[in-house]
């Protein structure tokens, strides 16, 4: 028969379990807004009995273990979701804040500008010897080179805002990245692995963190540690308890001296620009590296289409003084255009002609165009006539039949297309595209708030749920403190009857 | 089986309603202020690509217009010149009759010449005619007035103009239309040289001399002549009557075109205002019953009755 000692010690071992768990209640409570915590639970099982012959007599209760209840796969699900959302509305946020502008379809937009240019050539065909309408042409002519170069340039300012994302993101993800490698190491020197539950959590949120500025892959090894590579796996950042920094310096390889991103494991410089492609990082590198610069080609091919096919028109004809027509439109620093009417320094690539470097063949069109600077000073000589008769119009009416011509625009190996239908392309192509990026944005923030509410559903704090527990372990502290008063007043009995 | 719902989850829940409700709001609020459907072209590539379309399809027709109203100024004015040398191509005619009666011959047919020749000049001055800096009859060559004396000393006046055309497009895909006659056609009855049969300068000068010198054969010749010129004349008339109405009908045509295409473009790209502000009102209800649900879930909680 088990002694009264040994009653106060169950006595004892009940009101420390109760008040074990009731902490661990506490702390539920106490980080119920805490994002990314996970619930934990205090597992108390009863005590090893004590044999009295053939009788085994129970010793109380003890807490086991503070349990974080997570499911692991479902977490790291979240992680790589979270990058393909953020992505998504990076992509989205930028491709829409140009979309606006570039997309106008109203009386500002490039399109009417080009429609008015070649309209105006009509004004002239009206009345060929008037030197106010041509100086009209040139004026119209002058704001479509404007309107362009507005466009394009403003496609280059949002192109460097993500350059400038990106040497910034870099910075925060070697932070996060070192966090990381700091935790995995707490986490897999703890006593028993996987106990220090309060590690995990911040590690998870690191990570989500992490995942919504570069798209990764996580594993977790056999000690509960994170091995974090790139999405693509072309660098580590984070093995065990050592990060891996990125650097982005400026390459001249690059256009425009963009940042390139490098991997710098083991000492050498591994560029990983193309291996980044999700997480606010990767949408950045795209949105710098291929969705303006599609913009942009489709802007200078339209150049391209107005340069070349205006300036051989006018070339092949008079002016109104009998003099051969002039280039129109020209390189500030080029004066004679090539036989294919572009300003001479602009096919100079021609080699790209085909393939995949296609749409840097007409690179920087836009940026090149001006007006010819004798047309500008002179605007009677810009040709109307074909033979230099003061009424012949029959150039003007050529000049402004080309606006609604076809084959005007060059868009790709074997691809012609006019003026109307290249902007109804790039129209198309700004709209697709936002469509696109919202649609994928919404179905990722669905996804990703589904796969949270699953989390929470079982990580999560419920309120009520704690109160409950802490109702129970009051009462179950409440009992065990009453049989300690029992034990107590039975020693208190035996020593008052036997005590004198 | 009850599915375990942990504090935030609702909490966050609600927060992407919101969120959602308001992006609605915002996106029907700028349609509404705009009065455009399509703010941006993501919101209907394919809408905005055609609404691009149609204002191009609409700003190629108003400038066409704006051709048809050209054209039709300068064949107006060709027709108005011609319309007063037939008045005067008719006076000479009758001046001519006068002259053959036998009460004008001697000193009255001098009276007549001199009235023949003030005639000669205001023919010249229509032939002359200069709308907006172009001589309307000197082909293209409008810098250059197309009758001048030929320096002959004879009183010839020579055709300096050229035998050219001026077009103008008034409408897609359809030939262009002239919006000249040549000098040589209305004036020299089409034909070649200058002092011609068909020249009515010369015919005038003819009429003139034989007035003067009292030459009856001669007075008859131009007389005959002077109808000829005027048959040119009449038939000039018609053909400039004809390309007008032509113009006509184009303007209507390309009136009635753009009335068709701004109502379509009108469908892809303005608000829908009833669809619109229902939509805006409804979201509002729901914006509004969201908050107040979320004010009141948050309070809901075991603790409240725990003593």
């Amino acid at each position: 028969m088990p002694g009264l000692n040994s009653s106060l010690n169950i006595a004892l071992s009940g009101l420390q379990a109760q008040q074990s768990a009731l902490n661990v209640v506490g702390h539920n409570i106490a980080n119920v807004n805490t994002p990314g915590y996970t619930r934990q639970r205090a597992n108390i099982s009863s005590g090893q009995a004590l044999i009295q012959g053939d009788v085994y007599y129970g010793s109380g209760a003890n807490v086991t273990s503070v349990q974080g209840i997570r499911d692991r796969f479902l977490n790291l699900q979240i992680t790589r979701e979270t990058a393909k959302q953020s992505g998504a509305d990076t992509r989205y946020t930028t491709v829409s804040a140009v979309s606006s502008s570039l997309g106008d379809t109203g009386a500002t937009g490039i399109s009417a500008k080009l429609q008015a240019f070649f309209q105006s050539f009509q004004d002239l065909a009206a009345r060929p010897e008037d030197t106010s309408l041509r100086t009209n042409v040139v004026g119209k002519a002058q704001n479509l080179v404007s309107s362009l170069q507005t466009q394009y340039q403003m496609l280059d300012d949002q192109r460097s805002n993500a350059d400038q994302t990106v040497g910034s993101l870099v910075g925060q993800v070697n932070t996060l990245a070192n966090q990381i490698a700091q935790l995995n190491q707490r986490i897999t020197s703890a006593t028993t692995a996987g106990a220090d539950n309060d590690a995990i959590d911040q590690r998870q949120a690191l990570t989500d963190k992490l995942a919504g500025l570069v798209g990764i892959n996580v594993v977790e090894g056999s000690k509960g540690e994170f091995q974090i590579t790139l999405d693509s796996g072309a660098a580590v950042l984070v093995s065990g308890s050592s990060s891996y920094d990125l650097t982005a310096k400026r390459a001249g390889t690059l256009t425009d001296n963009y940042l390139q991103v490098a991997s710098n494991m083991g000492g050498t410089l591994v560029d990983v620009t193309a291996g980044i492609k999700e997480g606010q990082l990767g949408a950045n590198l795209d949105l710098r590296d291929n969705l303006l610069v599609g913009f942009q080609a489709q802007l200078d091919q339209i150049a391209a289409g107005v340069a070349s096919s205006v300036n051989l028109t006018q070339k092949a004809m008079l002016a109104v003084n009998g003099l051969v027509g002039q280039d129109f439109f020209q390189n500030a620093s080029v004066l004679n255009s090539a036989s294919d009417g572009l300003p001479t320094s602009i096919t100079a690539n021609p080699t790209l002609k085909s393939g995949s470097g296609w749409t840097d063949h007409y690179k920087g069109m836009v940026k090149l165009l001006t007006v010819n600077a004798a047309l500008v000073a002179n605007p009677s000589l810009i040709a109307a006539s074909a033979n230099g008769v003061a009424g012949d119009n029959s150039i003007a009416l050529a000049m402004a039949q080309l606006g609604s011509a076809n084959a005007t625009v060059d868009t790709g190996p074997g691809g012609t297309t006019g003026f109307t239908g290249a902007m109804g392309a790039l129209i198309t192509d700004l709209g697709t595209q936002t469509q696109n990026y919202a649609a994928q944005n919404t179905t990722q923030q669905n996804l990703v708030s589904a796969l949270q509410t699953q989390r929470d559903s079982l990580s999560g704090v419920n309120l009520d749920e704690e109160a409950s527990n802490m109702m129970m372990l009051q009462r179950g502290y409440q009992a065990s403190a009453r049989f300690l008063s029992v034990i107590s007043s039975l020693a208190d009995q035996l020593m008052r009857q036997f005590g004198n | 089986m009850s599915f375990r719902t942990s504090s935030t989850t609702q909490q966050r829940q609600n927060l992407l309603d919101l969120q959602a409700t308001q992006e609605r709001l915002a996106l029907n609020q700028s349609r509404i202020a705009s009065g455009k459907r399509i703010t941006q072209p993501g919101e209907d590539p394919a809408g905005a690509a055609l609404i691009l379309d149609f204002g191009t399809s609409i700003d190629t027709n108003t400038q066409f217009l704006k051709q048809v109203d050209s054209a039709s100024s300068f064949l107006q004015y060709a027709e108005d010149a011609v319309a007063t040398t037939i008045n005067d191509t008719t006076r000479l005619q009758e001046l001519a009759q006068q002259g053959l009666s036998s009460t004008n011959a001697g000193s009255g047919r001098a009276a007549l010449a001199q009235e023949v020749a003030a005639i000669r000049a205001n023919l010249l001055a229509m032939g002359n005619t200069q709308v907006q800096g172009k001589y309307i009859f000197a082909g293209t060559m409008t810098t250059t007035p197309p009758f001048a004396d030929d320096g002959t000393g004879t009183g010839t006046l020579a055709y300096n103009g050229d035998n050219s055309t001026i077009n103008l497009t008034v409408s897609a895909g359809s030939a262009p239309v002239a919006t000249n006659v040549t000098g040589r056609q209305v004036f020299q009855g089409g034909a070649p040289a200058a002092g011609s049969a068909t020249d009515i300068f010369q015919v005038t000068l003819d009429l003139q001399a034989a007035l003067a010198t009292n030459n009856e054969a001669a007075i008859q010749l131009a007389s005959t002549r002077l109808q000829t010129i005027q048959d040119n004349l009449n038939q000039v008339q018609a053909d400039l009557g004809g390309r007008q109405a032509g113009l006509a009908d184009v303007k209507s045509t390309l009136t009635s075109f753009n009335a068709t295409l701004q109502g379509m473009q009108s469908g892809q790209e303005d608000t829908d205002f009833a669809q619109a502000i229902t939509q805006y009102s409804s979201d509002q209800t729901i914006q509004s019953a969201t908050l107040s649900i979320m004010a009141k879930t948050s309070k809901v909680n075991l603790f409240d009755y725990l003593a």
